[in-house]
């Protein structure tokens, strides 16, 4: 059906892809990521890419593997098509990665904030420090220690949705 | 400190990357991109809103106890507990040793990663550095037109800022070396950290509180470009 040429075609679109894959979920990670300075466009970059790369990537993986089929029937002999398997699998990790949110790896959402009692906290030592709020007659603490991790914290506080942070 | 309703809808919001060594907040609902310290949306749909503040206290937990006998703490997560990822001494002793790099000029007022107070009063932002704090406690001050004293606890570490006006009149404030009590020059009326007249003339009087933020004078002064810094001595 097709010569080299289209073989050869086919595998050229096929690095471009990965190549694309790999830049959209990488440059931003590489933009916002912790200790460098950011631009205001540096950021908007990252916004960017951070809204497409979940619906390009598997767009990409989708013409990934049509021109992999597309190249694998054409191969002469089965191990012809082995190395068809490095830009899938990379294409594969990206695609996975794009919708992960790497910053909760490392620090964990709360995802059921739990509390105590003041009475019958026996968990914070009276020297540390808390963020304190008081809403409509209710007052709640977060410890540092565990806002210097989770860093967000959802709640209800006097009948209020708030957002701790830290 | 945020409201978590924006428009009517309540946002659930997620750590999404960090800005100039401030984090980003992602919301489930229209992904829009919010920063941390300022509760301004910087991406998506909500670009320009900003949320609401709560207001917000860091203090020592004796003194939350002490004010809050009814409130509720939050509890740690055992499972992040058991794998000791609280423990955030050594962490934050490496993060120290990383250069502080922003995108614009450092500020050479301060030391970049100096600790400061952080108060906004008629408009106008003020940073008070700590270590000024620890040496002259309360600091008088005027910021954007109003009266205020800022006061470091009698433990040391809670600070807290109010309006050094009451009963229609300007005071000002000492702390007393030996016993740490806080009284007024004015009426000479005993008053306690959350800014309550217990005893003398003014007794029952409240000062209005003003919001506190402890934070890196390079974070501060990133977000709050037209801050004003304290120096000992300069009022």
């Amino acid at each position: 059906m097709t010569g080299r040429f289209g073989n050869k075609t086919a595998w050229l679109i096929l690095l471009l892809l990965t190549a694309a894959t790999v830049a959209i979920v990488f440059v931003p990670v590489w933009l916002i990521q912790p200790f460098a300075a950011q631009s205001a466009r540096q950021v908007e970059i990252s916004y960017i890419f951070k809204s497409w790369s979940p619906v390009l990537t598997i767009l990409f993986a989708i013409a990934a593997l049509a021109l992999a089929v597309f190249i694998a029937k054409n191969a002469k002999r089965w191990y012809r098509a082995l190395p068809l398997v490095v830009p899938l699998l990379i294409i594969a990790v990206f695609t996975w990665f794009a919708r992960q949110n790497h910053f909760e790896w490392m620090f964990a959402p709360l995802e059921s904030a739990k509390f105590a009692r003041v009475a019958e906290t026996d968990f914070v030592k009276d020297d540390e420090m808390v963020l304190a709020v008081r809403v409509n007659g209710e007052a709640v603490a977060y410890p540092v220690l565990q806002m210097a991790y989770h860093h967000v914290v959802a709640d209800v506080v006097g009948g209020m949705p708030i957002t701790a942070t830290y | 400190m945020w409201q978590s309703v924006v428009n009517g809808q309540t946002l659930k919001f997620h750590l999404a990357g960090i800005n100039n060594q401030n984090f980003i907040m992602r919301d489930e609902e229209t992904g829009s991109w919010w920063q941390q310290i300022t509760g301004e949306a910087i991406q998506g749909k909500y670009r320009g809103q900003k949320l609401e503040n709560v207001p917000m206290d860091e203090v020592t937990f004796a003194v939350f106890k002490r004010e809050n006998p009814d409130g509720r703490v939050l509890r740690p997560d055992p499972k992040i507990a058991a794998e000791n990822k609280y423990e955030t001494a050594d962490w934050e002793k490496e993060v120290a040793k990383m250069p502080v790099r922003i995108d614009g000029k450092l500020d050479d007022a301060l030391e970049p990663r100096a600790l400061v107070v952080g108060i906004i009063a008629g408009g106008k932002a003020k940073a008070y550095p700590v270590s000024a704090l620890e040496k002259q406690n309360p600091i008088i001050d005027t910021v954007g037109g109003k009266e205020i004293v800022v006061i470091l606890g009698a433990d040391r570490k809670s600070v807290r800022a109010f309006e050094r006006e009451a009963d229609g009149r300007e005071l000002e404030f000492f702390v007393k070396p030996d016993t740490g009590e806080i009284t007024d020059a004015e009426t000479a009326s005993v008053w306690d950290f959350s800014g309550t007249a217990v005893g003398g003339p003014l007794k029952g009087k409240e000062l209005k509180k003003i919001a506190v933020l402890k934070d890196y004078w390079f974070d501060w002064k990133t977000y709050h470009p037209d801050t004003q810094l304290y120096t000992l001595g300069s009022r």
